[in-house]
């Protein structure tokens, strides 16, 4: 059996064990909060492939889509702007930590006041949580970027937008993908919650209306979707950074073991002998 | 073709501070190679900050081939001292070397010609493909020579390019340098603080003192193409050597 197929059982067995463990003992129990475990899968499959799909799960996504994009947007727009000007940034710094602190759900009031209850005042929320962590870590990126390359950029005359496009941006791409990451748990959180307060569709109220009518199964099944779609989201948005970081990790040094398809050069670094063929 | 006069510098706001660059004044003439040579801190990279625009100058005058420099300019290519930094990790050696010439105005069949050659001609023709990061030390400084040398200047900077890769690969990397130059014909400012290294590739080597200005200079005479081991046992190799030692150290020269 190959390492992988090994690592993968690996994985799998943790979870599959909590989920036996939990339907043997809800099984037992009878609780009506925790209901047995096929009771559940049965309501999942009723509700969920794929009768609520059109109506919940798709306005829940383009909600925190959309949210998340503008977030992502916003966020490195700005974060480019302040991390390469002093002054901007000096002068932003205090309004940006205020805004920071300010939990996004303290606005959702504001926000249906605003723009209604339809998806602008979720987004808007989403956007408000999410924003913050890609500004920051854009900023601290653009300002982490080497001298030596943007000396090297001058040096050969190559105009600003190029600079901006070619050396600023991938050289903070590794913080920039760090805050993307922590905006996305973020941007979930964000998603449910709005839902919950006046809202006719979507997870988080469909969430909160099985409670309502104490239909527990239900409910479950729409925590358990959640959970799903956090993992799968989180799941691909670690597949597109490790395609895009792929240089990072090989400039640190990490790429040799996974990826033996670039193994020659990885053992240039190491032995010396290969030096030889530089004299 | 470059003309230095006067260069002063001094950093921050107070002019009556101390200078980095003092009274510097040298001249370089057409496909000439000459080696500054200073210890360190007493001002070569703020020398060379200015003399390639990146830097201005607090007074004086930089003038490369009868144009004052404002800011970095179009004839001369820089190459620095540490490699891993000056080369984009996330563009693989073809687009690092490629890079620049988009934006100077050359097409992309050309800039590729011009990449393909200048690979050739440092040796790694073959190896466009990897990223900087998965070649040694002295591959990724020779990529950083090779970038340098597709540019196409008239006069190439070099910022003690060779200080951080071990003695063997040095040597390879001077005769491959004292080929290239030949080759392209083109002019050579190259910084160092090792003798030898400065001895062996100029036609001529001067000697700073800080605040940076030329204490000293010496003419090569050695013949070309030199060689390693051949080169270095010259008398004539030795007797600059023990010149350079003596200005370097601010003693008086007993030529």
């Amino acid at each position: 059996m190959s390492r992988r197929v090994l690592g993968f059982l690996l994985e799998l067995a943790l979870p599959a064990a909590l989920l036996i463990g939990y339907g043997l003992w809800a099984h037992r129990a009878g609780s009506f909060y925790f209901p047995p475990l096929d009771e559940i899968f049965r309501y999942f499959r009723e509700l969920w492939l794929f009768d609520r799909v059109g109506s919940d799960l798709l306005p829940s996504l383009a909600r925190m889509l959309a949210g998340y994009a503008a977030s992502v947007v916003i966020g490195v727009g700005l974060g480019l702007l302040l991390g390469m000007y002093r002054p901007l940034r000096v002068a932003a710094e205090p309004v940006v930590e205020f805004l920071r602190a300010l939990p996004a759900p303290a606005l959702i009031p504001f926000s249906l006041l605003m723009f209604g209850a339809g998806n602008a005042s979720k987004v808007f929320v989403i956007v408000l949580g999410a924003v913050w962590p890609i500004l920051l870590n854009t900023i601290d990126g653009v300002r982490g970027v080497d001298p030596q390359a943007l000396d090297m950029a001058r040096a050969h005359r190559i105009p600003p937008g190029a600079r901006i496009v070619r050396i600023i941006l991938p050289g903070a791409g590794p913080r920039v993908f760090a805050g993307m990451r922590t905006s996305l748990a973020i941007a979930i959180i964000l998603m449910v919650v709005s839902e919950m307060v006046a809202s006719s569709n979507g997870l988080g109220y469909f969430v909160l209306e099985q409670q309502r009518s104490f239909a527990i199964p239900e409910m479950w099944t729409g925590i358990i979707l959640l959970g799903v779609l956090g993992f799968v989201l989180n799941w691909i948005f670690l597949r597109v950074e490790r395609r895009v970081l792929r240089w990072h990790r090989g400039a640190r040094g990490l790429l040799a073991e996974h990826e033996p398809a670039a193994g020659a050069p990885s053992s240039l670094k190491k032995t010396p002998t290969p030096e030889k063929s530089d004299a | 073709m470059l003309e230095v006069s006067n260069l002063r510098k001094v950093y921050g706001p107070d002019p009556h501070a101390a200078p980095a660059v003092d009274g510097l004044s040298f001249a370089v003439a057409d496909q000439e190679f000459v080696c500054i040579l200073g210890s360190s801190g007493c001002g070569k990279t703020t020398m060379l900050r200015c003399l390639s625009g990146l830097t201005p100058a607090t007074s004086g005058s930089v003038v490369l081939r009868g144009k004052p420099v404002n800011g970095p300019p179009e004839d001369m290519a820089f190459v620095f001292q540490d490699y891993s930094r000056s080369l984009l990790p996330w563009m693989t050696v073809r687009r690092n070397i490629a890079f620049p010439l988009r934006y100077k105005g050359v097409d992309r069949r050309r800039a590729a010609e011009l990449t393909d050659e200048a690979l050739d001609a440092v040796g790694l023709a073959g190896r466009g493909d990897r990223y900087p990061w998965q070649l040694s030390g002295g591959m990724q400084q020779r990529v950083a020579i090779a970038r340098a040398l597709a540019y196409r200047p008239g006069i190439l900077l070099m910022d003690e390019p060779f200080a951080s890769v071990d003695a063997q690969t040095r040597s390879g990397l001077e005769d491959l340098l004292l080929n290239v130059w030949q080759r392209y014909g083109i002019t050579v400012l190259f910084v160092t603080h090792d003798i030898d290294e400065a001895v062996y590739l100029a036609d001529r080597v001067l000697v700073l003192r800080p605040p940076a200005n030329v204490g000293h200079e010496a003419v090569v005479g050695l013949p070309r193409p030199r060689n390693q081991v051949a080169t270095k046992q010259e008398p004539e190799f030795g007797r600059l050597r023990g010149e350079l030692y003596a200005a370097l150290d601010g003693r008086p020269v007993v030529a």
